[in-house]
């Protein structure tokens, strides 16, 4: 009970304090521990426990595959992905280059070089005679397996050359450009995350839709600042005369009275009488697109991003604040205990 | 001044501190961090207060949020369905506090599902989340006398990648159609990938999240959204402990305190632009 109680409270209650308080400290250990120390042991501990989730996986994977329970080809790409991986990072380098030393006839190496950089003949040849002398040349690519870095280096001998292979670094060979790792990464991996981003797109547009449809008075008002907002920040918003924004207010206001009121001769007032202020005003200044500046959309949007939008943004924030302290001083004083179970 | 121990205790604090400030001209301590220093303290000594208060036995009122009222009926709904329950506690680590808010709240929804018979799907994204979340589960089906519904795998770990996470668990979604889907963590991007495929399958959809810029995306696909503060009184809202509630108190002081700051902060700023007071409270108040 003590280890799987008290131990953790007491390594929670004490590292919490060390970490909350340090931050006064003017003194190098403490500041160490706070700024890297702390961080970086939770690091090594995650890295530890990536073993259990990744055998976990496998386990409820395989189990999937070995029933064959619904959707266990998914499963079982799951594990061949993960097999691959895996082969790929730890067991195969998949990362040998190619470097061309002498070329005493850079015709003849050209003619075999060509074919490795996807080049013609000709220009392969300016290149190595472009080189200044001494140099060698290294193909970019690297090579997937070293088989077929050493067919390369055998044909090169043979064209009259002296080329050698070397092998990348381990853990280099991960981020190394060309490499089989870094190939899997960027030609399988960033596809399928950017995919999986992009519906974010798709999504955005049905959420949107729901949440502006007119259902009560918060939709509304919702939707009419969405569309401000919306105009407001590209080109076409800047040319549509705050006049025009005028009017639709002015229209707006008829509409509201007609609700409110239900008379048609106190509508009719507000409508005509509106309009025509509006009118006379409109001829008075010269109609000047930006003016009156409270009905000009990219001047509109602007005051709705930056007061009511960040006042509401700043009290969730406040609240978030304090609530994330309080929790804190909950887990740091022991008082709440159940994320151990308890 | 109902608790003579609190009030003794935060009083002595304050003279050794004095003492150590002005006497001993504080060394080792980072002066231009004072204020942040009396914040936490003052915060600190508020919570405490409160929590004491509520364990003493004094009346708290708690108002009731919708969403976590929601909560066992999303779990009887998926009983009455006989569907699993989807627990989602978020991409980050237990180092995000969000994330251990969101395990707390599992075990909470652990216990119900453990009283209904309901199962309970749990994916993570990371591993020690995966450990913690299962520590919970099972704490919880034990002392819901339910220990042989319990089984490791229902809280499985999938990937720590984003998106293939988000991929993963929408599987899981359209493949299993759980009846109900909570989300209760830390999030990004990958909320509204969650949340709408959840809304297609039909599923009641609770929330809840400190990040700001996703709770939009909740607000609009899900049926019930914890803003905030009110994720964090999840497990005081779920117990009913005195003690949790307590601190649930203590924000809402807090609240008031931080408003009078404000306030006062509005008065001393005018005063200090107008000319007629030398002290700047704003950049007093600035954490260095």
């Amino acid at each position: 009970m003590f280890f799987k109680r008290q131990l953790p409270i007491a390594v929670a209650a004490t590292i919490g304090f060390l970490t909350l308080f340090g931050w006064f400290v003017d003194e190098p250990i403490i500041k160490s521990f706070v700024d890297d120390d702390a961080t970086q042991w939770f690091d090594i501990l995650a890295s530890f426990a990536i073993v259990l989730g990744a055998l976990n996986l496998l386990k409820l994977q395989g189990m999937k595959v070995l029933r064959q329970r619904k959707g266990w080809p998914y499963a079982a790409t799951a594990i061949i992905s993960f097999a691959f991986s895996f082969i790929v990072g730890f067991v195969l380098r998949g990362s040998y280059n190619v470097t061309i030393t002498q070329y005493d006839d850079p015709g003849r190496v050209a003619s075999v070089l060509a074919k490795e950089i996807n080049l013609d003949e000709n220009s392969t040849k300016n290149i190595l005679i472009a080189l200044p002398e001494g140099d060698p040349y290294i193909i970019e690519t690297p090579y997937f397996t070293k088989n077929g870095a050493d067919a390369v280096v055998s044909e090169i001998n043979a064209a009259g050359g002296v080329a050698q292979m070397n092998a990348t670094e381990w853990g280099a060979h991960i981020s190394t450009r060309g490499s089989l790792f870094n190939w899997m990464f960027r030609f399988i991996f960033t596809p399928l995350s950017a995919t999986m981003f992009a519906l974010l797109a798709f999504f955005v547009a049905s959420a949107s839709y729901r949440a502006f449809k007119i259902r009560n008075f918060e939709a509304t008002l919702l939707l009419v600042s969405g569309i401000i907002i919306m105009l407001g920040r590209v080109p076409i918003g800047s040319n549509i005369s705050a006049w025009f924004i005028f009017y639709i207010v002015i229209l707006a206001l008829g509409a509201g009275v007609n609700t409110w009121l239900r008379n048609r001769t106190y509508t009719l007032i507000t409508v005509v009488g509106g309009i025509l202020i509006v009118t006379i005003a409109g001829f008075y200044t010269g109609w000047p697109v930006n003016q009156p500046a409270i009905f000009y959309l990219p001047v509109l949007q602007d005051w709705i991003y930056n007061n009511p939008n960040v006042a509401g943004a700043r009290a969730i924030m406040i609240g978030i604040g304090l609530g994330i302290f309080a929790t804190s001083i909950r887990y740091i004083f022991g008082i709440e205990k159940s994320y151990i179970g308890e | 001044m109902k608790d003579k121990q609190f009030w003794s205790v935060a009083g002595i604090i304050f003279v050794l501190f004095m003492i150590y400030w002005y006497a001993m001209e504080h060394p080792f301590f980072v002066a231009e961090r004072a204020v942040m220093f009396w914040a936490i303290m003052i915060v600190g000594g508020v919570l405490i207060y409160s929590t004491r208060m509520a364990k003493r036995g004094e009346e708290i009122f708690l108002r009731t949020i919708p969403g976590l009222k929601a909560v066992e009926e999303a779990v009887g709904r998926s009983t009455e369905m006989g569907k699993p329950v989807l627990y989602v506690p978020g991409i980050m680590d237990m180092d995000q506090v969000e994330t251990v808010a969101g395990v707390v709240v599992l075990g909470h929804v652990a216990k119900m599902t453990a009283r209904y018979e309901t199962s309970l799907n749990v994916p993570v994204s990371r591993a020690i989340v995966m450990k913690a979340a299962r520590e919970s589960c099972r704490e919880s089906y034990l002392m819901e006398g339910r220990p042989d519904l319990f089984h490791d795998d229902m809280v499985h770990y999938l990937t720590d990648d984003q998106f293939a996470y988000a991929a993963g668990v929408n599987g899981i979604m359209i493949r299993e159609k759980p009846a109900a889907c909570l989300y209760m963590g830390k999030f990004y991007a990958e909320s509204l990938l969650l949340a709408e495929t959840g809304n297609s399958i039909g599923a009641i959809q609770i929330a809840g999240t400190a990040s700001p810029s996703q709770i939009p995306f909740f607000v609009t696909a899900c049926d019930y959204t914890l803003i905030g503060e009110e994720f964090f009184a999840a497990s005081a809202y779920l117990s009913r402990e005195p003690e949790l509630i307590g601190g649930v108190k203590g924000q809402d002081t807090l609240k008031i305190l931080g408003i009078g700051i404000m306030l006062l902060g509005v008065v001393l700023n005018f005063f200090h632009d107008m000319g007629w007071t030398s002290w700047d409270f704003l950049s007093y108040l600035t954490v260095q």
